[in-house]
């Protein structure tokens, strides 16, 4: 990273043709001439950077550089201009000292590599360079304007607390902290983008996240090159295990309660400023069906919900293309009075009915996405474009079969059952193949369809740790919390693969009863 | 470097590998294909004789249109199912797959036998022979084992053209029917293992057409009549309606009628429905004499109450199950006279019972059944229960006497 920002800062040298060749990792200069004159020439043609000469108690020149709009002006006019430039200076002391006792700022740090200055500079904290020193002082005055914290818009529920994370990195880590008050979670940041130079932060909880998955995560991260990180997307897609899979590895949240339910089982939680989708890993395929809500509500009817989500997870994935083998392959599989009710909707329909449900779906579709695209204005014309005339004029054409648009519509339901939107949009994708497959080959296609996603899963991994994972490989003991919800009592451990280290998390035999409660006295 | 660019060759490799094996598929073509709107989908079936050596084949088709489901360009005018719900198409052949052929070339879409639920034989077809129609019923890979057959009184095509007022199409009324328990009912497959069987004798349900007249309208409609019983694979004869019951109680087939008894030294009859048959068919073979003891189970319930009776009272209540056990068992024992001594076709399969608990003896008698059977000696033991004999109300005539 640092290699990239030199290079390119010499070639912008080299441009100049700039007397002083400075590189970033070179010391602040003596002179403090030379040093104004280097940051001059570093934010040339930046018009936002702000140089503002003054002088130290009357004596000592001095300069004060920002970026305007990320520092706190008024901050900076209180406590840093105000004091040093009325009062007297008290000799006795060295100057470097005096200066930071009379800086009334929460954080001030003494910088010396120009690297850090810009560096500083750039996180909207204002760099003091004054004559006779070769070093600088960044004062922790950075302040922008932010989003407050909203209720997170993709993942909301009825139950459970109200806060997403913001674009904002601070807030956002002093989020988990709030919920994680532990000094054993431990915050590493980074800043990975030559351009960017974004901040991604890797938290986890020590002695609960295994140590390799750590340095794993590190590794990962350490390794990426690029210009710019935009999103956690661009994280994501440079650290998962299998870019070529349709199957989100990584999973994202913007909910701190779901980042620290995954944090307190031995996972990783990584933080990317300027987006409030953190990443979760490792992950496996079954926590991409479960919301936050399964723990916030009684067992059993999470354990119910989650059946619901899992039955409508396969009609997502193969009711239309099962419609369509039975109608065209297996017309004696139907019962005989939904056959002949089939039939007669069909009638008038003109189209193969591989073709009614490739061309329904895919309107479906785009509707869906033009409805995300669409302004807030207007939104309202999606819906009744999508019902009247995909639903009703188009059956009332001839053109599509009444039963069509009801499996379609099914299925539309049944795919925003799936709580994560990447892995409900992964299923929508390879819904059209095998859709294609139950019209060439029938069952017979679907069958085969189904049997190269599953052996695609199973080849999948997260983080190293197999995607399929608390079924195949079969932990019967986690199957607590992936084919039921196990009472809260009775999830004593931490899962297999990730909380290893630290297994039990909770006192065992802790199951409520009357009984025990009037024995409590004992 | 050296790794990614592997990585990149392999990817290319596994492309290419997906789309042939996606030209694979369009190869295919479909060919197994057929969608809905190109079958004609036979809901009935019926075989009939027709001249010298000529079966007719008679299939009901659903007619898609009459449903209305669609739309349709009209507005739903057409809607409504205001036009008939099926279609009766025959043709003659030599055999039934002749006759099909002939019968497919009449219609525009393809003969699609995967719902046809319910087959019929005419009385004349049935009378011939049905092992050749019943060998093309099961070797064609469409039509269910688990049809329903039937033999018809007269000509069973007319059967097809019958217009219901309660059910779809008249396919629908007579399966419903037959699935009520009232009389027989016999699928494909069981005809099947009747006609392999050792007994060599079949039994199907017997329809026929029933007019129901009141003043302004008559109506048609299939009653589930009575059983018509086979001997080898031909029609010989069949057994009323009342003695059907007799078969039923004997096939272990009881499930919904009623039975009305009336006993001695009362006035008025006591409606009893049978709530569980256990049925026990236990062969005997004495020396040169062959026996069959039959012991009937049952439990049953008091529907209607018209005597004097009290039915708290265990002696009356005893009494009623005596009378009760005596009804069962003249059914079974008028039914087992015809089967046995006029028709002499083993429909109730004691050929099977013999044969599993003999199995020497019956090897000696296998060839010479027909002549065995019936001389087997049938000793008929009825146990019956009543189960719920009703506390909420007492009978008019009860309270007559009480005053």
């Amino acid at each position: 990273m640092i290699r990239n920002m030199s290079k390119l800062l010499r070639k912008t040298k080299k441009k100049k043709q700039n007397q002083q060749e400075s590189k970033p990792q070179d010391a602040l200069h003596q002179s403090f001439n030379e040093n104004v004159e280097i940051f001059r020439s570093i934010y040339e043609n930046c018009s936002d950077v702000v140089f503002r000469p003054f002088s130290i108690f009357g004596k000592t020149r001095a300069m004060i550089i920002y970026i305007d709009g990320l520092s706190d002006v008024e901050g900076l006019d209180e406590n840093v201009l105000s004091p040093l430039m009325q009062e007297t200076a008290n000799e006795s002391q060295p100057f470097n000292e005096l200066l930071e006792n009379k800086l009334p700022v929460s954080n001030v740090k003494k910088v010396n590599l120009l690297a850090d200055c810009i560096e500083s500079i750039s996180t909207g904290n204002p760099i003091l360079l004054y004559e006779g020193g070769s070093d600088g002082f960044s004062l922790s005055l950075a302040k922008w304007e932010k989003r407050s914290i909203e209720e997170p818009a993709a993942e909301s529920g009825i139950r459970g607390p109200r806060e997403g994370f913001t674009e904002s990195l601070q807030v956002s880590t002093a989020q988990l902290r709030r919920i994680i008050k532990s000094p054993a979670l431990k915050i590493q940041s980074m800043k990975i983008g030559s351009y960017t130079r974004t901040t991604v932060a890797l938290a986890y909880i020590e002695g609960v996240a295994d140590q390799t998955l750590i340095d794993e995560a590190t590794n990962r991260l350490q390794r990426i090159e690029i210009d710019g990180i935009l999103e956690s997307e661009y994280i994501e897609a440079l650290i998962e295990d299998n870019p070529y899979s349709p199957f989100p590895q990584i999973k994202s949240t913007e909910r701190p309660d779901v980042a620290c339910a995954n944090l307190l089982e031995g996972r990783i939680v990584i933080l990317v400023e300027g987006t409030p989708f953190t990443l979760i890993a490792p992950i496996s395929f079954f926590s991409l069906l479960q919301s936050q809500e399964d723990y916030y509500q009684s067992f059993m009817i999470s354990t119910f919900i989650r059946w619901l989500r899992y039955g409508f997870f396969v009609i997502s994935l193969l009711f239309p293309a099962l419609y369509v083998a039975v109608t065209t392959f297996h017309q004696e599989m139907l019962p005989q009075a939904l056959l002949l009710s089939i039939a007669a909707a069909r009638e008038t329909v003109p189209f193969p009915a591989l073709v009614e449900a490739l061309m329904m779906e895919i309107t479906f579709e785009a509707l869906r996405e033009a409805g995300v695209r669409l302004p807030k204005q207007v939104g309202s014309a999606i819906s009744i474009v999508g019902a009247l005339v995909i639903g009703q004029a188009a059956v009332q054409a001839g053109l599509v079969s009444a039963p069509m648009v009801i499996v379609v519509a099914i299925t539309g339901i049944a795919s925003f059952m799936i709580p994560s939107y990447i892995m409900a949009i992964s299923v929508r994708m390879l819904r059209f193949p095998i859709i294609f497959f139950a019209g060439t080959l029938g069952l017979l296609g679907i069958t085969m369809g189904i049997i190269a996603i599953a052996i695609h899963l199973c080849s999948l991994r997260s983080f190293g740790e197999p995607y399929l994972a608390p079924l195949a490989p079969l932990k019967g003991r986690e199957l607590k919390d992936a084919l039921w919800k196990s009472p809260l009592w009775k999830m004593g451990t931490r899962p297999h693969f990730t909380g290893e280290s630290n297994v039990y998390r909770q006192a065992q035999g802790q199951a409520p009863s009357s009984k025990k409660g009037g024995e409590s006295g004992n | 470097m050296l790794v990614k660019r592997k990585g990149s060759h392999f990817m290319k490799r596994i492309l290419f590998l997906l789309s042939l094996s996606g030209l694979l598929l369009l190869l295919s073509g479909c060919w197994d294909r057929q969608e809905v709107n190109d079958l004609a989908i036979v809901t009935a079936a019926a075989i009939d004789k027709k001249g010298d050596n000529q079966v007719e084949l008679s299939v009901q088709v659903f007619v898609p249109k009459s449903l209305g489901g669609g739309g349709g360009q009209g507005g739903g005018s057409e809607g409504g199912g205001t036009g008939k719900t099926t279609l009766v198409i025959s043709q003659k052949g030599v055999n039934v797959a002749e006759a099909l052929s002939m019968v497919q070339s009449e219609l525009p879409r393809k003969v699609f036998w995967g719902q046809c639920k319910v087959f019929i034989f005419g009385e004349k077809a049935a009378k011939e022979g049905i092992q050749d129609h019943v060998d093309f019923l099961l070797r064609h890979p469409q039509p269910r084992e688990r049809a329903d057959v039937f033999v018809s009184e007269g000509k069973a095509k007319r059967l097809l053209e019958l217009q219901t007022l309660l059910e779809r199409d008249v396919s629908e009324a007579i399966r419903e029917q037959a699935k009520l328990g009232v009389g027989m009912k016999v699928t494909l497959q069981d005809l099947g293992e009747m006609l392999a069987s050792e007994a060599q004798a079949a039994a199907l349900p017997y329809l026929k057409i029933v007019t129901e007249k009141s003043e302004e309208v008559s109506y048609q409609f299939v009653k589930n009549f009575a059983t018509a019983v086979f001997k080898n694979d031909q029609m010989i004869g069949q057994i009323s309606q009342r003695k059907t019951r007799g078969l039923l109680w004997l096939k272990n087939e009881v499930k919904d009628y009623t039975v009305t008894v009336k006993p001695k030294d009362t006035k008025g009859g006591i409606s009893l429905n049978p709530i569980s048959v256990h049925l026990d068919l236990i062969p005997q073979i004495q020396g040169e004499k062959w026996k069959m003891v039959v012991k009937v189970q049952t439990e049953g319930s008091v529907i209607q109450n018209g005597t004097n009776l009290d039915l708290n009272n265990p002696k009356s209540l005893k009494m009623i199950e005596k009378v009760y056990e005596e009804d069962i068992k003249k059914y079974i024992e008028s039914t087992i006279g015809q089967v046995q001594h006029k028709l002499k076709a083993d429909i109730v399969d004691f050929a099977k019972e013999f044969h599993r608990k003999y199995p020497e003896q019956w090897k000696q008698a296998e060839h010479r059944w027909e002549e065995v059977f019936p001389e087997v000696k049938v000793n008929i033991y009825v146990d019956a229960n009543i189960q719920r004999q009703g506390n909420i109300n007492e009978s008019e005539r009860r309270r007559e006497e009480k005053r």
